[in-house]
């Protein structure tokens, strides 16, 4: 967690991870919804501490392909091996995956008859079994980092969405996760409030956690992404790293993507 | 209308008033709510009108002279109890006695109750004055019962504007306890048993069969219990007071709720059964049976709850289920069958409550405890009652009225929630099974169960358990209600966001834990209407018991009471009362929906 190399100021294009092992290997995954492909063919690697961003239009996937990394979405056709485990129906596999990776929603998803503290702590407690004391300390540790430790007692919906988001991200960091899914974590945000979550979510990529993240801020997109994929009509039209996808895109659709959204 | 009707006094009066909602003058007001355009004015005009002429009517008909009420009156002690044995009353009030206890020390536990500021006790006494005033002159009472509602009134007014200028005095705002005045006002009515006759049990007692008490016996008596009553409940408010200062909070209050969930079986059963067991059965046969699971049930589940035991539990789980289904198709007794799926039960949601030594123990606790309680109420309802009397039902009256309503809904709300949960769950066989079970039961006039319930299923039971025809009833009326309630919590079921489901999954909850932290408290908490609607028509819908042969409250006002040689025609008269009777619980429960509504969305939005 820590062997990070805090000194490019630039961001982490220089980041060298070539000898890090594959922490998500997605191999041809496709998917359908009735007669609609959703996804076709989807394949990447994405390695440990590695950052990456999902770029494209809407409908284009993003999605569809984040949700089956965690399972929420079941792929029809492909591998998909997060941490060394592989996707399949069994049941066990699921929740050791689901406990391994974090998911931050578009729109928060918080549980709302529960305390902040509460909707923090409820997962450690009865999934990972932590005596409740322990959960709490945790818990609360996490609201510092993400900034709100005040609002522990409060319930989501006297929150502002800024807020709600921050600790939409505590409660999937409380499991201890070695990878996070972002779907767009910021679109449903009143602008003022995108910085806060994009501050929190920068932190924990310098911290050497494992990212993926569907969002439309190019801004965050080229100071921490490691490396970026564009997709449209549910394939992977193109992947590089920061700095070339940006300075020297190679498809067509990506520069036109690009112009729009610039 | 009446609190504003003095606002003007009250507001001068207490000195530095708190700047709430500012409060028009009356005349003010009037004008503004009632009176803002030609067409509000004549619609305040029509319905004042319509309002006068229904109250009129409605006065004409209560005090009528050739209205019997001293029929109702008499006949207190059938309309709750029926013919309960005079000797074993002692029971009824002891029952009554806890549940007392019980809630004057929820009260104080839970700082029930709140202070009302003096002024605006007193302006409810002027508008209760008012009101009385009112009565006096749209009353058909003849002049001096004219002159002596009047007199009421103005005591009434007088005592209001006593304690309004009370309220004035020493500068700052005074208040009194929402229970001051509330035991108050029960002392009152307790102070009256004493004075006002409100009746004796005159009968003739020739006519058979005998179903009334004789005469000064009960009805004679309570003013004796009843002053024991207000006086036990001042006692254990003040109990609850040093209780919720000495102890603490939650573990008071979890007790208490376990208490309060104890008390209908328990109490119903002090009421109903002999206290005399068969000890040698129970002894003999029911003890061993209750040691087995108990022993055997605290080591597997212990061993289930072990974080390590991975699939074997599972299947050992799934084992058990079917060898309780396999216990169907061999005689056996009951008990064993029942405590068999009880604890496949338990087994199946253990991995849920896997963890250390104390979560292990604390659910091992948890399967002594449910497994005690059910093998108890199966002995319990095996004993037949010994307290009886000629001509069926011993007991009748409102208590079985709300007896039956309490078992039903206290017991077809972990049906319901279960039907709900297996007819969403996406195992194929549990949503048939539930489906079936719900739209059979929605088909059927639930009429047609009672007497099915009634007549038959005693005639199918297994040799050697006995079902006491109430229990015979309220299980029917458990299965009906079920199923309809079933339908209203799938319907709050429904309503909880796909994103909180997948937040759930998303932290790698299990379907139970998503079901039973998530789902199920979102779900319920929309559902909370529905149910409580539901509530009361089961409440309600008790009423049908008449119709195999049960005394409710209904049927004695309709029909046994207006067959009283004495009050030969009372119908109308004991129908009113009824209403009344039915309305005051009806309409406390839509209240405490209105408050559990209120507490349970405080988070939320
Ligand atoms: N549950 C679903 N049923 C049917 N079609 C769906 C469903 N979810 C997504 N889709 C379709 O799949 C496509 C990809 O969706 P999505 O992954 O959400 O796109 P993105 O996140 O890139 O905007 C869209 O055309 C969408 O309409
Ligand atoms: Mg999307």
């Amino acid at each position: 967690m820590t062997d990070m190399t805090p000194t490019e100021p630039t961001g982490n294009q220089t980041r060298d991870l070539s000898g890090a092992r594959d922490m998500i290997v997605c191999e041809n995954v496709s998917k359908w919804y009735g007669d609609f492909q959703a996804l076709d063919g989807v394949s990447a690697n994405i390695k440990e501490q590695e950052v990456v961003v999902v770029l494209g239009p809407s409908g284009s996937g993003k999605s569809t392909w984040i949700r089956c990394i965690n399972r929420l979405e079941i792929h029809q056709e492909g591998r998909i091996v997060v941490d060394d485990v592989e996707l399949t129906n069994d049941l066990r596999n699921i929740e050791k995956v689901r406990s391994e990776v974090g998911m931050v929603f578009q729109q928060f998803n918080l549980f709302p008859h529960l305390t902040i503290l509460d909707n923090v702590t409820l997962a450690p407690i009865w999934v990972r079994k932590k005596p409740r004391a322990e959960a709490e300390a945790q818990a609360m540790a996490l609201l510092e980092r993400v900034g709100i430790p005040e609002q522990a007692q409060k319930y989501p919906g006297q929150l502002s969405g800024g807020q709600q988001q921050r600790v939409a991200i505590a409660r999937a960091l409380a499991m201890e996760p070695r990878i996070m899914l972002f779907d767009e974590p910021t679109s449903a945000l009143d602008p003022e409030m995108i910085k806060e979550v994009l501050d929190v979510m920068k932190a924990l990529a310098l911290s050497g956690m494992t990212m993926m993240v569907v969002t439309h801020e190019m801004g965050f997109a080229k100071e921490v992404a490691d490396r970026l994929f564009f997709m449209e009509g549910g394939q992977i039209v193109e992947q590089n790293t920061t700095e070339m996808f940006f300075s020297n895109p190679a498809e067509e659709r990506t520069k036109l993507f690009l112009s729009q959204i610039l | 209308m009446s609190e504003t009707s003095s606002a003007t006094a009250a507001g001068s009066a207490s000195g530095a008033p708190p700047p709430e909602v500012t409060r028009l003058p009356p005349r003010q007001w009037v004008k503004e709510n009632l009176f803002s355009s030609p067409f509000s004015s004549a619609l305040t005009i029509v319905t004042s009108i319509v309002l006068l002429a229904i109250a009129r009517a409605l006065l004409s008909f209560i005090f009528n002279p050739i209205r019997q009420w001293n029929s109702t009156a008499t006949n207190m002690q059938l309309f709750f109890t029926r013919a309960y044995p005079d000797e074993q009353y002692i029971r009824v009030w002891f029952s009554l006695a806890v549940i007392i206890v019980l809630t004057s020390i929820s009260m104080a536990v839970w700082r029930a109750g709140s202070s009302i500021p003096l002024a605006r006790l007193g302006r409810k006494l002027l508008a209760g004055a008012a009101l009385l005033l009112l009565l006096a002159l749209l009353a058909p009472f003849s002049a001096s019962a004219t002159i002596q509602w009047t007199l009421a009134a103005a005591c009434v007014a007088v005592i209001g504007e006593g304690v309004r200028r009370s309220a004035s005095k020493g500068g700052a705002e005074r208040t009194v306890s929402s229970l001051t005045v509330l035991v108050v006002t029960l002392a009152g009515l307790v102070a009256s048993l004493w004075v006002v006759p409100y009746g004796h049990h005159t009968y003739i007692p020739s006519r058979q069969p005998r179903v009334l008490a004789e005469s000064g016996t009960v009805a004679l008596t309570t003013k004796l219990p009843w002053t024991i009553m207000l006086l036990i409940a001042v006692a254990a408010y003040l109990m609850g007071g040093v209780i919720r200062e000495r102890l603490p909070v939650n573990p008071t209050r979890i007790t208490l709720l376990i208490l309060w969930l104890l008390a209908p079986p328990v109490l119903i059963y002090l009421v109903l059964r002999d206290p005399s067991f068969d000890m040698g059965h129970v002894i003999s046969t029911d003890l061993p049976i209750f040691a087995a699971y108990a022993l055997g049930g605290s080591v597997i589940l212990s061993w289930l709850t072990r974080p390590s035991t991975g699939e074997a539990g599972r299947i050992l789980a799934v084992t058990i289920l079917v060898v309780g289904f396999c216990t169907f198709l061999t005689p056996m007794r009951m008990v064993v069958r029942l405590d068999m799926l009880l604890l496949a039960i338990f087994a199946l949601a253990a991995p849920t409550f896997a963890g250390g030594p104390r979560n292990r123990k604390r659910y091992v606790l948890g399967w002594l405890g449910v497994l005690g309680v059910m093998s108890w109420l199966i002995t319990a309802i095996n004993t037949p009652s010994t307290v009886s009397v000629p001509g069926g039902f011993f007991i009748g009256g409102f208590s079985i009225t709300l007896m039956v309503a309490v078992f039903t809904i206290v017991l077809s709300f972990p049906l319901g929630i279960a039907l709900a949960l297996a007819r969403t769950s996406t195992m194929p066989i549990f949503r048939l099974l539930a489906t079936w079970f719900i739209e059979f039961v929605r088909g059927v006039p639930l009429i047609t169960i009672l007497i099915f319930f009634s007549i038959m299923v005693p005639l199918f039971l297994p040799r050697g358990m006995h079902l006491g025809e109430v229990a015979a009833v309220v299980i029917g009326y458990v299965l009906f209600s079920s199923a309809y309630l079933a339908e209203n919590v799938r319907g709050g079921l429904q309503s909880v966001t796909r994103g909180q489901h997948e937040a759930a999954d998303a932290v790698g909850m299990t379907t139970a834990q998503k079901t039973l932290f998530i789902v199920l408290p979102q779900g319920l908490r929309v559902a909370i209407p529905p149910l409580v609607g539901h509530c009361i028509g089961v409440f309600k819908e008790t009423s049908l018991l008449a119709i195999i042969g049960v005394f409710d409250v209904l049927y004695i006002g309709r029909i046994v009471i207006p067959g009283q040689t004495e009050f030969m025609g009372s119908t109308k008269e004991n129908l009113l009362f009824v209403s009344v009777i039915y309305w005051i619980f009806a309409y406390q429960m839509s209240k405490a929906s209105q408050r559990l509504e209120q507490r349970t969305g405080l988070g939320e939005r």
